[in-house]
């Protein structure tokens, strides 16, 4: 295990203030956080407490509703992710999205990770295209199942099959922050072990954020972690220090379970 | 306070078991209702199917009429030149007559001749015409040609105006001529019959001069009345002068039925006239036509050549049908009778139906050129109506933002659904003809028109199943980076495709059976040629049959349901297409 000190190679994503509407309502209350590089971050909170919409506030898919409202500001490697002159799309492609229930195209394995590298132009020819997606699904724990069929279609594999070849389509379009919204809700135990393994694997690779209801998962995965509450961000800190010595009485309550 | 434990005693109760029972007896009802609905749905169904399939059995064979034909080289070509031009001048209809003037030598009187040439269509000469053209060498020779019957002949083989029916006959027969006619006489009652039947008619005629007499009458009261109730001397003797004319004219009807009723009870003879049954005997290898009969024999014409040494063998034969009801006469009867025994006529299967454009001899009209009018106005519409509508669809779907304009659109869409068709019909008039210029009565026209009605179905498929297709498919897309376009024609469309296609041939389907708003555009002229492209004036099926079920003649009658059937056959292969490609490529997630 690493100190925490060895993991602090910089800030990947710092968010200023950031408050998210839905219509009238206020989703988001002033949420500052520092995302840092190379690190698992956890956001963790009670149903409906607003971590899934920030986290979509991250790459911008909030831009799909039309009655969504963000302000504040969100800075990625020095830019603003929501200043006009950035192209949602290109922030898409590096930073990458894995969703609570596994959704692969109705295409075969091979095209679904490859649809990424392809729509990006990332790879000049098709044995590049196809090292990418060897690549892609040895980095996502899945190649050895898959390699003999990668024909078939990415919606025939398992429910845990199917989530790691949906981190595998992620990280083919070589993201530098991946975002999981609850990766592993939709997923049995083991399914669920693989995928927590696999995130710690990434962390070599990437700042990863993920959104999650367990917190025994974000205890293992993350090194840090934040508490949202009714729209609050209430603490943020090390994993270890949320788990062990939260400041905030409402994170008190919600690790040991008296809500949530 | 309620006592949930209290609550839950009740389900075994009696109460609770009649509410039970009533429930039972009301879904039993439902089903009842519904089993009936489907019965009767289907009992139409096969109705309408029977009636059509019926009606349309007459259309798919033609009637031929073998006859020697002399290709005199003085008729045809004079000079012995072999130039297409002239012996494509020459008379080949006066041919095809004289082949038949041949045929039946003893056909003298003009009215006469004119009926024999009726059997025969008119397009025979053109097709003996076309034969010449393509083989010169058969001028001078004597051929058997297959001459094309008319509708009135073809109908007459397959029974739509009435049959001839033999009738048994015990006596001999005698027959002596009087001038010209022949009087007949058979030596048993063997024509009682039918005298009974001419005189049960005179009874009939009787009993509807007695009703027109009543009605004389009561106008003869009512003159008289005003007249009694009148103070003008002038009008009440304008009354009385049409109360005695209605009181002539009721006796006059009087006598005329005492007269009937006399010679409906009285033995005698009787005139057969066109408005009584066609009797005709067949003896000694002619016919003879009653004019007047008795029972026991009458006068007759003799219709062909009469061999007197041959009168043991006759045959009786009465067409229940009065002449005067049916278009063959009874002289065109015998003719093809005459033909069919001497092996000159012919069934076959009526490709003709399926190659020919329209015409107005029903046994040259085909639907060849009503479908490829179909086609090219089908083509037309859905070049114009499937990427319009989809990539409307797509954009309303996928790129429109919710606001009040693209609601009010999207409402419109769905009315414009339920917009009678005839007024796209007058839309097309106005604009695409009267504005843009487009020419009438061409698929072109049609087309568009078809393609504005079919716009907003195809749109509202469309968007149901892009609507249809899971968010989490465009969340994939989007959250790697695809823009809004790739996710649309990447994901959203492919995935959409089997219910936008359904959505389509629906359209399309309604968009080939429908009438009215072609009308609008001329395209219910009289086109004969077969449209090449979809600038040639046209029609379509549903308007072909349209207009043939306006047509008076009989033979249009069964072309037009066979017609119907054509369409619904189009219409279910497109229908099944539909469903085909539903079940194929229905995904589920």
């Amino acid at each position: 295990m690493k100190t925490t000190e060895e993991m602090r190679t910089g800030v990947k994503i710092s968010t200023q203030n950031v408050d998210v509407f839905y219509g009238d309502n206020h989703a988001i209350k002033d949420v500052t956080v520092d995302i840092l590089d190379n690190t698992v971050t956890a956001f963790i909170g009670p149903s409906g407490c607003g971590k899934s919409t920030f986290l979509r506030c991250l790459n911008r898919m909030n831009d799909t509703i039309d009655i969504c409202r963000v302000s504040g500001d969100i800075i990625m490697d020095g830019q603003d992710i929501y200043n006009s002159k950035i192209d949602p799309v290109q922030l898409r492609a590096k930073v990458g999205m894995v969703f609570q229930k596994p959704n692969p195209f109705p295409k075969s394995i091979f095209d679904n990770v490859a649809y990424g590298p392809r729509i990006h132009g990332l790879v000049a020819n098709k044995s590049d295209l196809e090292e990418v997606v060897r690549k892609s699904l040895r980095r996502a724990a899945l190649w050895k199942e898959v390699k003999d069929r990668l024909d078939e279609p990415g919606t025939s594999l398992s429910g845990g099959q199917q989530q790691r070849l949906c981190i595998a389509r992620a990280i083919a379009t070589a993201p530098e922050v991946l975002l999981m919204d609850e990766p592993a809700s939709a997923l049995d135990p083991i399914a669920s072990a693989q995928i927590e393994e696999l995130i710690d694997e990434l962390r070599k690779n990437y700042s990863v954020v993920i959104v999650t209801h367990s917190m025994q998962q974000a205890a293992r995965v993350s090194q840090r972690t934040a508490f949202f509450h009714l729209g609050d961000m209430v603490e943020y800190g090390e994993t270890s220090n949320i788990f062990t010595n939260p400041e905030d009485q409402r994170t008190q309550d919600y690790i040991t379970g008296r809500f949530g | 306070m309620v006592s949930m434990a209290k609550l839950s005693k009740m389900h075994g109760s009696a109460e609770s078991a009649q509410r039970l029972k009533k429930r039972k007896a009301a879904q039993m009802r439902l089903q009842a209702y519904g089993i009936a609905a489907i019965m009767l749905a289907g009992a139409a169904l096969i109705v309408l199917m029977w009636s059509v399939i019926s009606k349309a059995s007459g259309a798919f064979t033609e009637t031929y009429i073998t006859l020697p034909v002399t290709l005199q080289t003085a008729d045809i070509d004079p000079g012995n030149t072999g130039d297409p031009s002239i012996i494509g001048r020459a008379n080949f209809g006066g041919i095809a007559k004289d082949a038949l003037k041949a045929a039946f030598p003893y056909v003298r009187a003009r009215k006469d001749k004119r009926q024999m040439y009726d059997i025969i269509s008119a397009g025979a000469a053109f097709e003996l015409r076309a034969m010449v053209l393509a083989k010169p060498s058969l001028i001078g020779q004597t051929i058997d040609f297959r001459f094309l019957a008319s509708d009135i002949a073809d109908l007459y083989r397959k029974g739509s105006y009435g049959k001839l029916t033999l009738h048994p006959h015990q006596g001999s027969l005698t027959i002596t001529p009087d001038g010209k006619s022949v009087n007949i006489a058979s030596n048993a009652s063997d024509f009682a019959f039918v005298l009974a039947r001419v005189k049960a008619d005179l009874l009939g005629k009787a009993t509807f001069n007695r009703d027109q007499a009543a009605l004389q009458e009561n106008g003869r009261r009512v003159f008289e009345e005003r007249a009694a109730a009148s103070e003008d001397s002038e009008i009440k003797a304008a009354h009385l002068t049409e109360a005695t004319q209605r009181q002539a004219e009721r006796d006059r009807l009087i006598a005329l039925a005492t007269d009937l009723e006399l010679r409906a009870t009285q033995g005698g003879a009787e005139t057969l006239d066109k408005s009584a049954p066609s009797v005709l005997l067949r003896v000694g290898g002619a016919w003879v036509k009653f004019t007047e009969i008795s029972a026991q024999g009458g006068v007759g014409k003799v219709i062909g050549t009469l061999d007197p040494a041959q009168l043991a063998d006759w045959q009786l034969y009465v067409h229940d049908t009065p002449e005067a009801l049916r278009k063959v006469s009874d002289l065109q009867a015998i003719l093809i009778e005459n033909l069919q025994i001497s092996g000159g006529v012919e069934t076959s299967f009526n490709t003709r139906f399926f190659t020919a454009g329209d015409s107005r001899e029903p046994e040259l009209a085909g639907i060849w050129g009503a479908a490829a009018g179909s086609f090219w106005t089908m083509l037309v519409t859905i070049l114009l109506a499937f990427p319009i509508g989809v990539m409307a669809a797509v954009y309303l779907e996928e790129f429109a933002k919710k606001n009040i304009w693209n609601s009010f659109i999207e409402v419109n869409i769905n009315n414009l659904a339920a917009v009678p068709s005839i007024v796209f019909g007058l839309l097309g008039l106005s604009i695409f003809l009267g504005f843009f210029g487009v020419p009438r009565s061409a698929p072109l026209a049609g087309g568009i028109v078809l393609a504005v009605m079919t716009l907003p179905t195809i749109i509202i498929a469309a968007r149901a199943s892009m609507a249809a297709v899971p968010p989490s498919i465009r969340d994939a897309a989007l959250g790697i980076g695809a823009s809004k376009l790739q996710t649309a024609f990447h994901h959203v469309l492919p995935l959409s495709m089997p219910g936008i296609l359904t959505g389509t041939i629906i359209g399309m389907a309604r968009a080939l059976g429908e009438t009215a708003p072609l009308i609008m555009i001329g395209m219910v002229a009289f086109i004969v040629d077969v449209p090449k492209g979809i600038m040639d004036s046209a029609t379509v099926l549903p308007v072909q049959i349209y207009r043939w079920s306006d047509f008076p003649e009989r033979a249009f009658e069964a072309r037009t349901s066979a017609a119907i059937l054509v369409l619904l056959v189009f219409l279910i292969i497109m229908n099944g297409l539909a469903v085909f490609l539903r079940k194929r490529f229905e995904r589920r997630w």
